[in-house]
């Protein structure tokens, strides 16, 4: 019985955690900015624009699930094709994606290769939003 | 027997279904990566023990659902089983562990602590973790599985990105609170690396970018009535997983026995499907909308 009601809280205690964070609002968060020298950083794939086909394979298997498979973004997920996200730099882009947010759900994947994270941000500038009115 | 027969279905449902993302080779060691928030991975493992002299060989699954519960706090839970050759099929326990994350950007050495509570029986040979001194597997299920063991685990989790590879180090802390056994003390230590660094443009099964490969040394280090490697289990494990599909992977271990207290090999073989999404899918339900 004991077992049971210990297992009981556990579930109930991930419930509760998992819907305070899905309650959150979707708000920029101001404290999430590249160190100047990250932001910096230039896309060693910038001439290998063949190589953002990866990025996409990438993006659908690792992104998509929350930003959408066009990065539009999925509940507190931002949109990744607007024009917040494309203003920043490929070396601010390539920073969070290697330091993630954890406080507000976005993982970190530094634990992709330092190159297939490039390809990502190769991808992310080909993230197009719908056009107005539309 | 009826416990193990649920697992084996269990194992069996699982690997029909279509399943993502490339898994940490190891199979010991733990590194700083923590599941994505909201995603539920659910994988099927097992060690098959190879004893030395002419002690029985074993077969011991385990199945994992491991829930990525905010960015920062990823929680487990293990349902045990052992199968010795000639003897019984056993439901040996469970296990639930957290790894919580206390820093929020990527560092030089990145902490995760980790908190288990298992309560499990004696005759449990999985092996998630070698700690203190060298284990004695020849009594028969029988008598061992009336045994019962609840501990509690504590690790220090240090992990590296150093290029594209990875460097962990965990120490590991447990206090069985059936017995007193003291505390024992163990280590794991890992490095593993992806085999390409770039994604090609088509999907592939075979190709190299599905793969990483590494290596584990993990054994006990006595307890605070004995610490130090006398009479301690050392292995020295190649590590390979290989991602079959977006949502599949598979890892493969051979661990070879260091020491006279170690048994000879320990195979591992584990499958693990991954859900993304999970906790918004059930979030929906209960708002209502997709």
């Amino acid at each position: 019985m004991r077992k049971k009601i210990k297992i009981a809280i556990a579930i109930v205690m991930s419930v509760v955690a998992l819907w305070g964070a899905a309650q959150r609002p979707r708000q920029p968060d101001l404290h999430w900015q590249a160190p100047a020298q990250a932001a910096a950083q230039p896309n060693p794939l910038a001439n290998q624009p063949q190589t953002e086909v990866g990025g996409r394979k990438l993006f659908r298997r690792l992104c998509s699930s929350c930003h959408g498979p066009a990065g539009a973004g999925i509940g507190q997920a931002p949109n990744l094709q607007s024009f917040d996200t494309q203003v920043q730099t490929d070396g601010t882009l390539f920073w969070k994606i290697t330091n993630g947010n954890l406080d507000r759900g976005m993982p970190s994947f530094a634990n992709l290769p330092g190159l297939e994270r490039w390809q990502l941000v190769l991808h992310l500038r080909h993230l197009e939003e719908p056009a107005k009115g539309h | 027997m009826r416990a193990c027969f649920w697992l084996a279905a269990l194992a069996a449902l699982l690997a029909a279904m279509p399943a993502h993302g490339q898994e940490s080779p190891y199979f010991v060691t733990y590194s700083h990566h923590l599941e994505e928030p909201g995603n539920l991975e659910i994988a099927a493992a097992s060690t098959i023990g190879v004893p030395k002299g002419n002690e029985r060989a074993y077969f011991a699954p385990w199945i994992e659902l491991e829930y990525g519960v905010l960015g920062r706090w990823t929680s487990e839970l293990y349902l045990e089983g052992q199968s010795t050759a000639g003897q019984s099929s056993i439901f040996t326990g469970w296990r639930w562990e957290n790894r919580v994350r206390p820093l929020l950007r990527e560092h030089l050495f990145n902490p995760v602590l980790y908190f288990e509570y298992e309560d499990i029986n004696e005759a449990d040979k999985i092996q998630k973790e070698i700690v203190g001194h060298a284990l004695d597997f020849s009594e028969p299920n029988s008598e061992v599985r009336r045994e019962h063991a609840r501990e509690i685990e504590g690790k220090l989790i240090l992990s590296s990105q150093a290029r594209d590879w990875n460097i962990s180090e965990n120490f590991i802390v447990e206090k069985n609170l059936s017995h007193d056994e003291g505390v024992e003390f163990g280590y794991a230590l890992g490095v593993s690396r992806p085999l390409a660094n770039l994604a090609s443009p088509q999907r592939c099964v075979f190709c190299r970018e599905n793969f990483a490969a590494g290596l584990e040394l993990y054994g006990g280090l006595g307890s605070t009535e004995q610490f130090g490697f006398s009479d301690t289990a050392h292995y020295l494990a190649p590590v390979i997983s290989w991602r079959l599909a977006d949502n599949h992977s598979v890892r493969f271990s051979p661990a070879f026995g260091l020491t006279h207290g170690s048994e000879r090999m320990l195979l591992r073989f584990g499958y693990s499907y991954e859900i993304q999404g999970f906790g918004r899918k059930v979030a929906s339900l209960f708002r209502g909308k997709p």
